[in-house]
């Protein structure tokens, strides 16, 4: 077994370490509120994959690996790894002399159970990431080695926190995890412990004073308010009652007016292991989808400047790809079909199709279900709307709550297109791969194919590239995916959306990393008011 | 006296029982109706920026007993709840009943506080606007009351908000509670105080306005009664009048007012908490309907519905105390 | 009654203004023919900033003054029809439930009882959610959330009025028992309904644009709530969006209620001397 990436991974910890102390000086002490929607209900993200809990889980348990900003591993609880030649074989080097907030040691039992018993069992997306691991060998107490059946290169990225947190194995193993009451009141590795948790209010996290990482972290208390108003949270950090709000949390509407007075940091770094898309899904079921030119004329009847510049006040990109400009190993929009603003060629393509207009201007009658989940979807719908008009579409657009969407969408398939909110995730195998795979369409399956994209050449080139050992040939392989999709065109990309954190001034280090603020804050401070 | 209070005793007894009956028929017909409702717990927890396999779901629904007939579910729901458990919320990693429990104070102290600001207002406001009737003032107290009863709640809401917290920097941006502070009992009773301020004041200026506008009208109508007439001409003062008898009557509308305020305020307090992020019942429910977590929404129906019907026992009663004309009707 | 209702002040007004109201509801097409959902301009445009435009544009750049002008027709339909609906059920249940008493007063105040400890706009958005976002069914639930406080005010009004001297005298003298209700009954105890009635009307308008502020809405359909719940991300800077349609919701509660008032005014002769 050749060792690969052992000594890049005590190299980055070295580099961090050193580019920190070049800072200024950090200030010890403080306390940060940290706004919140919606409120987590428990407070591990071992077993759900919804948003809140990961933000808050991340502080209270560390995890194997952090990443930078071009998605590479840096060491946290892992100091190193390294991959078999076949790539079968993947050893984690633990750190030692880590410990759980109440005492005992983290030992590599922890991860083995964790992966064996959680993550592969109840956890949505984990279940995928680690897939293909068979066995987790613990030969000694800081050595876990993942036995794959398959070459996985996707693990590697995914080992953060907010997709891969660790339990520990000593409170957990043998009891019922969901119902097990550490999810209510936490102990982790992190930097922060638990206090006190007022479900839909608050919950209060201190330093933890045995924390691994010498002297940090610096701030004396993290509190998490979860306020569900919109305009209430933009009041909160206004007034300074809050100091950092995520994820667009603050209305984007506000974010010129906040960032006029001076106070505020507005960041849209951070996110790069979200990658989330908002794409048009097509059924391609439906009699009037099926046809390519239908879906073609869709695409050049939407301009999607349009929708980035007044809908996403220009935070974000209009997609190439359905890959997200920020995974920049994997991106590549050349040679790509391109399906520019053209209302001119949609109405020839649907003159093509078939569908000429009648008496009233109308070609063609379309519903679409935009995702109920935040409001950029129901926007872009109402656009589309509109703008369909001008080529002859008569689109009505249908509304239902969130489980009523997944059960029609996916369950009944009762629905042309939609205007979806995808996560592509850190890597392609994570979340871009379940629109386009055809073994991924499991009707009742939420997210997963929604299309019913069946294509045997796409089939190959995803299974391919999933295992694929080689950076070189495996940037090739989804280089083709790309050019695939856009041909196929079984969901058509409209943006690649860049979330926006904004902060305090005085609120250093909050984004230092891909996972932003859903990183564990080690190194976050905050300097006095002046 | 003696037959009154066995009467009484009688009549609570048998609303008692008509009380278990209309909550039965409450969790039952609502049971049936969240049925109804398109996709379940488990599309939802597939939906949470996740993915799901087929398997995995299947097995949470095999769990959470979700695969089962309604009416196999139904049966297990009601036998729990006779014995006291109302469900766990899978969800949250608690039993339903400590999580409405947790909720309920936040939701109570808003709704109370608000009747009690809103009923005190506007009683005075509308008996006083009934006693200058057709004058200027009367019309003006009318007005006022009226707009900000026009007003949705969420505008006085934000308004206040904007005013007084991002402005003024006098009162908290929301939530019940200075987190992460060390409270002694009495600093926290300041501390809640200080954060119900807003959320009452909005709450309430909508309700004044009912309660303004009834008093005044039924303070009208009984001002011109016979019996106040008679207590004029029988030499009586106008206040002792008005305290005396016309008050008492015309505070009956106003007594009922109160007693199906209550239920709609539990409902309604969802936009109010929504803006202060109070951690109230109201948003829990409103929650849990997105969620699908049945065990959750039909506890917090189940309880909701054993404090309206307590206190709408407690306003039938008060309501035969202040008319004893009425009779007591079974 | 309508002259009457036409020299109080408060009645003139209010008619005034909701005239005007139905006016803008009716005229809707007239001066708007692109309808209400149109993309005229660049969005978040100020009142005023352009000739044409007095109202602004909303966050997609549609004509504000065209949303609230076809607004008004929904919001006003809405709250009529959701309200009438509940008092005719409701009137109907409470009368009967307080004339007669005992059995048919216990199994009608049961069923009330039933409907009124589900939280009322809890029922709403449940009902909405079921029966999926229309306007038909926002109407549905609207009433269905509505009429129990109905019934149970006419009940108590019907308790009281039942048991005066001249109701028992047109008992005595044997006047039939619908009669009593119809002519005696039911105009002494409708006073504090007419007054609710005004409120009913103005709740239904307030919980349609609650359901839009949450997202319930009829998206198809331009609402005053459409454009509250559009308006509401921005209300920090571009305030207009949410204020505007919200005031015309304060105007036309009031107008609603002065008419009520003196609706209720001229019902009564009694009032009209001192």
């Amino acid at each position: 077994m050749r060792p690969a990436k052992l000594l890049l991974g005590l190299g980055a910890a070295l580099c961090a370490l050193t580019s920190f102390a070049q800072a200024e000086e950090p200030v010890r002490g403080g306390n940060v509120t940290f706004l919140m929607s919606p409120a987590p209900q428990i407070l591990t993200s071992a077993i759900t994959t919804a948003g809140a809990e990961q933000v808050v889980s991340s502080k209270i348990s560390d995890s194997l690996f952090t990443y930078d900003y071009d998605l590479n591993p840096k060491p946290l609880l892992a100091e190193g790894f390294s991959v078999s030649d076949d790539g079968l074989r993947v050893t984690i080097n633990l750190r030692k002399g880590v410990k759980w907030h109440d005492g005992k040691e983290f030992t590599s039992e922890d991860v083995a159970f964790t992966t064996m018993d959680v993550w592969k069992v109840l956890h949505g997306r984990g279940r995928t990431i680690f897939g293909n691991v068979t066995a987790v060998e613990t030969p000694d107490p800081y050595t876990a080695i993942f036995v794959l059946s398959k070459p996985s290169p996707g693990m590697l990225k995914s080992l953060a926190a907010q997709q891969a947190q660790i339990l520990p194995a000593h409170l957990y193993k043998g009891t019922d995890i969901p119902t097990n009451p550490a999810n209510l009141k936490p102990i982790g590795t992190g930097p922060f412990k638990f206090v006190s948790f007022a479900p839909g209010d608050n919950l209060v996290l201190e330093r933890n004073p045995d924390y691994w990482d010498k002297g940090k972290p610096y701030l004396d208390k993290l509190i998490f308010r979860f306020i569900p108003d919109p305009a209430t949270r933009a009041s909160a950090i206004e007034s300074g009652e809050a100091q950092i709000a995520p994820q667009n949390l603050v209305p984007m509407a506000d974010l010129e007016r906040l960032a006029a007075t001076g106070e505020f940091d507005i960041t849209t770094k951070g996110y790069e292991f979200q990658n989330e898309m908002e794409m048009i899904e097509f059924n391609l079921d439906d009699p009037v989808m099926k046809d390519k030119r239908v879906r073609q004329a869709i695409a050049h009847a939407i301009d999607r400047d349009w929708i980035v510049e007044n809908i996403f006040f220009g935070y974000g990109k209009p997609a190439e790809t359905p890959l997200h400009q920020q995974l920049t190993e994997m991106f590549d929009s050349s040679g790509v079909p391109q399906y520019a603003f053209d209302p001119e060629k949609a109405k020839a393509l649907l003159d093509e199709a078939g569908y000429k207009p009648d008496a009233n201007g109308i070609r063609l009658k379309l519903t679409v279900d935009p995702l109920p989940y935040g409001e950029h979807q129901a926007s872009i719908a109402a656009y589309m709307r509109e703008a369909f008009r001008a080529v002859g579409i008569d689109l009505t657009v249908r509304a239902q709550d969130f489980a009523g969407f997944v059960k029609r969408v996916y369950t009944d398939r009762d629905f042309q297109f939609t205007v979806n909110l995808l996560t592509g995730g850190s890597d392609p195998t994570i979340g871009t791969q379940r629109t386009f795979w055809s073994q991924s369409f499991k009707p009742g399956v939420g997210f997963s194919n929604g299309s019913h994209y069946v294509n045997p050449e796409m089939d190959k080139l995803l299974e391919t590239a999933a295992s694929e050992m080689d950076p070189a040939k495996r940037k090739a392989e989804y280089h083709d995916f790309q050019k695939l999709a856009m041909e196929d065109l079984p969901v058509f990309p409209l943006v690649a959306v860049e979330s926006v954190t904004i902060a305090s001034k005085r609120l250093k280090n909050h984004t230092v990393d891909a996972n932003g603020t859903y990183s564990n804050f080690a190194n976050v401070y905050l300097t006095p008011a002046e | 006296m003696t037959a009154l209070n066995r009467h009484l005793l009688h009549y609570l007894g048998w609303r008692l029982l008509q009380s278990l009956v209309v909550s039965t028929i409450v969790v039952i017909g609502s049971f049936m109706l969240l049925h109804l409702v398109p996709g379940d717990m488990v599309d939802v927890l597939g939906g949470q920026r996740g993915d799901m396999d087929a398997e995995l779901m299947a097995t949470l629904r095999a769990r959470y007993g979700l695969d089962q007939p309604m009416l196999v579910q139904l049966f297990h729901y009601v036998t729990g709840v006779l014995q006291g458990d109302l469900g766990y919320s899978f969800r949250n990693s608690n039993t339903v009943l400590s999580l409405v429990l947790q909720r309920l104070p936040a939701t109570i102290l808003l709704v109370v506080c608000s009747v009690a600001v809103a009923v005190f207002i506007g009683t005075l406001a509308g008996v006083f606007a009934a006693r200058h009737v057709h004058r200027p003032i009367d019309v003006i107290i009318s007005m006022v009351v009226l707009i900000f009863y026009a007003t949705p709640v969420f505008m006085t809401g934000l308004g206040l908000v904007i005013i007084f917290s991002v402005k003024l920097k006098l009162l908290p941006v929301g939530g019940l509670t200075t987190p992460g502070v060390d409270m002694t009992t009495l600093q926290l009773i300041g501390d809640v105080a200080q954060h119900l301020i807003l959320p009452v004041l909005s709450l309430s200026l909508f309700y004044i306005a009912i309660y303004a506008r009834l008093a005044r009208a039924s303070m009208l109508q009984v001002l011109n009664q016979d019996y106040i007439r008679t207590a004029y001409a029988k030499g009586l003062g106008t206040s002792h009048v008005i305290i005396g008898h016309a008050l008492r009557n015309a505070l009956l509308p106003v007594v009922t007012m109160v007693g199906l305020q209550i239920a709609e305020l539990f409902g309604g307090a969802v936009l109010t908490e929504t803006i202060f992020s109070l951690p109230g019942v109201g948003r829990l429910a409103y929650d849990s309907v997105f969620e699908r977590d049945y065990p959750l929404i039909l506890g917090v129906l189940l309880v909701c519905s054993f404090v309206i019907i307590l206190v709408n026992l407690i306003i039938d009663l008060i309501y035969t105390l202040l008319d004893p004309r009425v009779e007591v009707s079974r | 009654m309508l002259r009457r209702v036409l020299l109080s002040p408060a009645g003139f007004v209010g008619l005034f203004l909701l005239l005007m109201i139905i006016g803008m509801a009716l005229s809707a097409g007239y001066f708007f023919p692109k309808g209400p959902w149109a993309l005229v301009a660049r969005p978040y445009m100020w009142p005023g900033q352009r000739p044409g435009l007095p109202f602004g544009t909303d966050s997609l750049g549609r004509n504000i003054l065209a949303a609230i002008f076809y607004g008004a027709r929904v919001s006003l339909i809405v709250g009529l029809v959701a309200t009438v609906c509940a008092l005719v059920v409701g009137i109907t249940v409470g009368s009967l439930a307080g004339y007669f008493g005992r059995g048919v007063d216990a199994v009608l105040m049961r069923i009330t009882d039933a409907f009124q400890t589900i939280p009322g706009f809890l029922f709403a958005i449940v009902l909405v959610s079921i029966l999926s976002p229309s306007v038909t069914n926002i109407v549905i639930a609207i009433a269905v959330v509505s009429w129990p406080p109905v019934a149970r005010l006419t009940r108590a009004e019907v308790l009281r009025v039942r048991e005066t001297e001249y109701v028992q005298s047109c008992k005595i003298i044997g006047m039939s028992t619908p009669r009593i209700i119809l002519t005696q009954v039911l105009p002494n105890s409708l006073s504090p309904v007419i007054v609710v009635a005004a409120v009913l009307v103005a709740t239904a308008i307030i919980t349609e644009a609650g359901l839009s502020f949450l997202g319930l809405g009829d998206p198809n359909v331009m609402s005053w709530g459409t454009l509250i719940n559009v308006g509401r991300p921005s209300i920090r800077s571009t305030w207009f969006i949410c204020v505007l349609p919200g005031l015309f919701v304060v105007m036309t509660v009031l107008a609603l209620n002065l008419l009520g008032d003196a609706i209720n005014d001229a019902l009564n002769p009694h009032f009209r001397k001192r």
